[in-house]
């Protein structure tokens, strides 16, 4: 320890709905409640005094570690350990990724019960909640435009389903909707719902290929430990001619410059292994054989509020002032609203949005880089 | 793959250097082989624990957050509150560097250096002057120049300016900046001690508990047999101007490449078959001998480090080590430490340990009046090769060190390989960078 990151390990949970800052708020609920909820969150079984068993990384594009440390942090939110983990920036393709991340034993710790509890739920959050849905209904029908009244799509990482119910409401009745999670909780949770949804990740499970005309990758491929193997596999489900969306953290953004040597809420620590800007998640598709459809920015003020908040729980702030600054404090949440609406009229919203295509004349490129399919 | 790719690298030595580079390399598949002459791992990092609870750290004392958790070992770490440095001058103590200014004759001085500081005719040739373009006649004469001739053994017109402008780099801004961010946030944010990747107020220093050798055994963690101790490294074999072999325990062993962490100056003589690497019998370290007093009470130094360029003063400083790190002394007992340069041999170094113990308590008397009703015990620890000197008679050979050793396959690295005065971070990126290095050469040779 710390050991080298093995090409044979299982790759990784593409983490779920409670990871996703930018539809459900779940994550940021749980977070306000993980601070009062730490000493009780983790199984008694799970001693959190001690330290995780961490693997040790290398950028997921260059597989170099010709890279400079831009931040060092540990799990503000949740308290999964005593760990400290280190960003580093790749100096050649700008990925920013952790140097050692927890090894898969660990993910049970990491990602603790009240993690996927998904708390933003109508009774909660009441209109806000309402509000919320409409509006990320919009998003995704937009990424739907254009695939047609009979249409298979699935969603990659899809925690209990959220997205899936939301197109299962408002979308297509002949659009055939699938789920894949690593998550046994949140199959189920999903599965509840009566979703069809596959349990382990899109590497492993043999869903059939060229069959998909959309793939849904939202707040998932900063959770992954090797985001190539699942854009190469998410690829080949493709369809010639469909389309994946990526939606992640950005940091090319004004937040992550002033709160990237610490307390950056994108880094999520130690969640979010790989994080990407334009170029680098261009590269990463070009890598992978996908063509670049759109690459554009959209609005969070979650990235702003984190920083915040984790800045004020390091500095062992009253909870009173550290419970301003989360998903339910309404004044927090308009003025980083109106933060990262700046940003992103100057092109650096806080989260990254990725349209990639599989081409869909037989191509060399895929054919070059990604041996058979 | 070729009978010459599955050759070892041989590592010498199982320092943080050495270890560092045996991980990176392995993480790329390349096979190493970590020579150790000593009995057990790490080198300048060790610590030693003794039975009355005080711990004496070999020269490194503390590290940064940031490596800490570059290595895995941040859950082990304590932060370090506070550290600073004062200089006793006349009997005064001012904070270093900025309380110097308190010092009117000081702040004229430093005043103007800045204004002239940047039309000297010429770059300084010596460490002399380039104290006395930086800081001004009278704070060159009466702190910096007696402190680095009592430091290194030398005269400063003798030493490179390059000894100390790569040290001091950071502005009075940022110094500042620094010093702020420490105090509200009540870390210890390090300020002036890694060069290699920038210092920001998320960067403090921590020290592993257990010692700092914690850093260098989690690393080796996974090394296992790679690692061979007791193995002195008795010839490094060149042949047409590459490194192909090392001698071991009288058997000579092939290698694909030679990454020593040995003291640069050693490796002319251990090594057969070129006479490139002569120029480096001629780099000298300076020999340091540090006495760790054992005293009842605490606080009893103005701050952490205090700074003596006095004539008076056998030693140019000493370190109250519990001032931030409390917990490497019993509570209520303190443990200052007494830097004394020498040269190996000389009446300093030959000096039995309690008569060293007394000539140093007795020298602190004036600083701490009451010391001797205070003093517990001590221990002595020597070492040859504390700080490398940069004199300018070698100073051309040095940078060209910096480049290469000038026999292909051959790589000196480390706080004693690369003849440099860096401190453990600094080691770690460095040894990073080099071996991307070694796997590109070693990729172009096969």
């Amino acid at each position: 320890m710390p050991q080298q990151s093995s090409a044979a390990e299982t790759p990784p949970a593409p983490r779920s709905r409670a990871a996703s800052r930018f539809e459900t708020d779940s994550e940021a609920t749980s977070a306000e409640d993980s601070l009062s909820a730490i000493g009780r969150s983790l199984p008694d079984s799970i001693d959190r005094s001690q330290p995780l068993a961490l693997v040790s990384q290398l950028c997921c594009l260059c597989k170099s570690d010709d890279a400079d440390p831009v931040g060092v942090g540990e799990d503000f939110e949740h308290r999964s350990g005593p760990d400290t983990f280190l960003a580093m920036r790749c100096r050649t393709c700008g990925v920013v990724y952790l140097k050692l991340r927890p090894a898969m034993s660990e993910l049970s710790r990491i990602y603790p019960p009240e993690y996927h509890a998904f708390n933003f739920s109508e009774q909660r959050f009441g209109l806000v909640y309402r509000i919320r849905r409409r509006l990320e209904a919009h998003r995704l029908l937009q990424w739907c435009r254009g695939i047609g009244p009979i249409a298979r799509i699935l969603d990659v990482g899809c925690g209990d389903g959220f997205h899936l119910r939301l197109l299962r409401d408002f979308g297509a009745p002949g659009w055939e909707l699938e789920g894949v999670d690593s998550s046994i909780d949140a199959v189920g949770a999903a599965r509840a719902h009566r979703l069809t949804v596959h349990h382990g990740t899109v590497q492993e499970l043999s869903l059939p290929r060229a069959q998909y005309d959309l793939v849904l990758l939202i707040m998932t491929i900063e959770h992954v430990n090797d985001p190539v193997a699942v854009l190469t596999a998410i690829r080949s489900l493709l369809r010639p001619g469909g389309r994946v969306v990526v939606i992640t953290d950005n940091t090319a953004t004004w937040s992550f410059r002033l709160a990237g040597g610490r307390y950056w809420g994108g880094y999520h620590f130690p969640r979010h292994w790989y994080l990407f800007e334009r170029q680098s998640l261009r590269r990463l598709a070009d890598g992978v054989g996908l063509e670049v459809q759109d690459m554009t920015t959209l609005l969070t003020p979650l990235n702003w509020l984190y920083s915040i908040h984790n800045a004020l729980v390091d500095w062992r702030a009253p909870s009173w002032l550290v419970n301003r600054f989360t998903m339910r404090s309404w004044g927090a949440l308009s003025l980083f609203t109106l933060f990262d609406g700046l940003q992103q009229l100057a092109g650096r919203g806080g989260i990254l949005q990725g349209i990639f295509q599989r081409p869909a004349e037989p191509d060399r490129a895929g054919a070059r880089n990604h041996g058979p399919e | 793959m070729g009978p010459s790719e599955r050759r070892p690298v041989a590592i010498l030595g199982a320092g943080l250097a050495g270890v560092t580079a045996a991980v990176a390399l392995r993480q790329r598949g390349i096979p190493v082989r970590l020579y150790e002459a000593g009995k057990r791992i790490a080198g300048l990092a060790a610590s030693f624990h003794d039975k009355d609870g005080f711990t004496n750290d070999f020269g490194a004392h503390f590290i940064t957050n940031r490596l800490a958790a570059a290595v895995g070992v941040g859950a082990c770490c304590r932060d370090v509150r506070h550290y600073g440095e004062a200089v006793l001058l006349r009997g005064k103590v001012y904070s270093y560097p900025l309380g110097l200014m308190r010092n009117p004759r000081f702040l004229l001085s430093g005043i103007a250096g800045r204004l002239t500081g940047g039309r000297t005719p010429s770059p300084p040739r010596s460490v002399a002057e380039w104290f006395r373009a930086a800081f001004g006649a009278a704070l060159a004469k009466d702190v910096a120049i007696p402190l680095i001739e009592a430091w290194s053994g030398v005269s400063a017109d003798l030493l490179a300016p390059t000894a100390v402008s790569e040290k001091l780099q950071h502005g009075i801004s940022r110094t500042l900046w620094l010093r702020l961010a420490g105090q509200l946030t009540r870390r210890a944010v390090a300020n002036g001690y890694s060069h290699e990747m920038p210092e920001r107020p998320s960067v403090w220093h921590v020290y592993p508990v257990g010692g700092v050798s914690v850093l260098v055994q989690r690393l080796a963690d996974g090394l296992g047999d790679a690692i061979q101790l007791e193995s002195p490294i008795e010839g490094i074999v060149v042949d047409s101007g590459r490194a192909v072999a090392v001698r071991v325990h009288g058997r000579e062993e092939e290698v694909a490449a030679v990454i020593s962490t040995a003291p640069c100056h050693v490796l002319p003589r251990i090594t057969v078959g070129s006479d490139a690497l002569q120029p480096l019998a001629r780099f000298r370290f300076r020999p340091m001998v540090f006495v760790n007093l054992r005293l009842r009470g605490r606080g009893l130094l103005p701050d952490t480090v205090l700074w003596t360029p006095e004539k008076d003063f056998p030693f140019f400083r000493v370190t109250e080590t519990t001032r931030s790190m409390p917990w490497l002394a019993p509570p209520g007992k303190t443990l200052l430490t007494v830097d004394l340069g020498c040269e190996a041999q000389d009446p300093t170094w030959s000096m039995p340990d309690d008569r060293l113990a007394a000539t140093c308590v007795e020298a602190l008397a004036p600083i701490i009046p009451d010391i001797r009703q205070r003093f517990l015990g001590a221990q002595v620890l020597r070492t040859p090769i504390a700080y490398p000197l940069f004199l300018n008679e070698y100073e051309t050979d040095r940078l060209r060190l910096k480049q290469s050793t000038g026999v292909e396959g051959l790589y000196s690295i480390g706080r004693n390989g690369e003849f440099a005065h860096i401190l453990m971070e600094d080691v770690y990126w460095r040894t990073l960078a080099r071996v991307r290095q070694v796997a590109r050469d070693l990729q172009a040779a096969s």
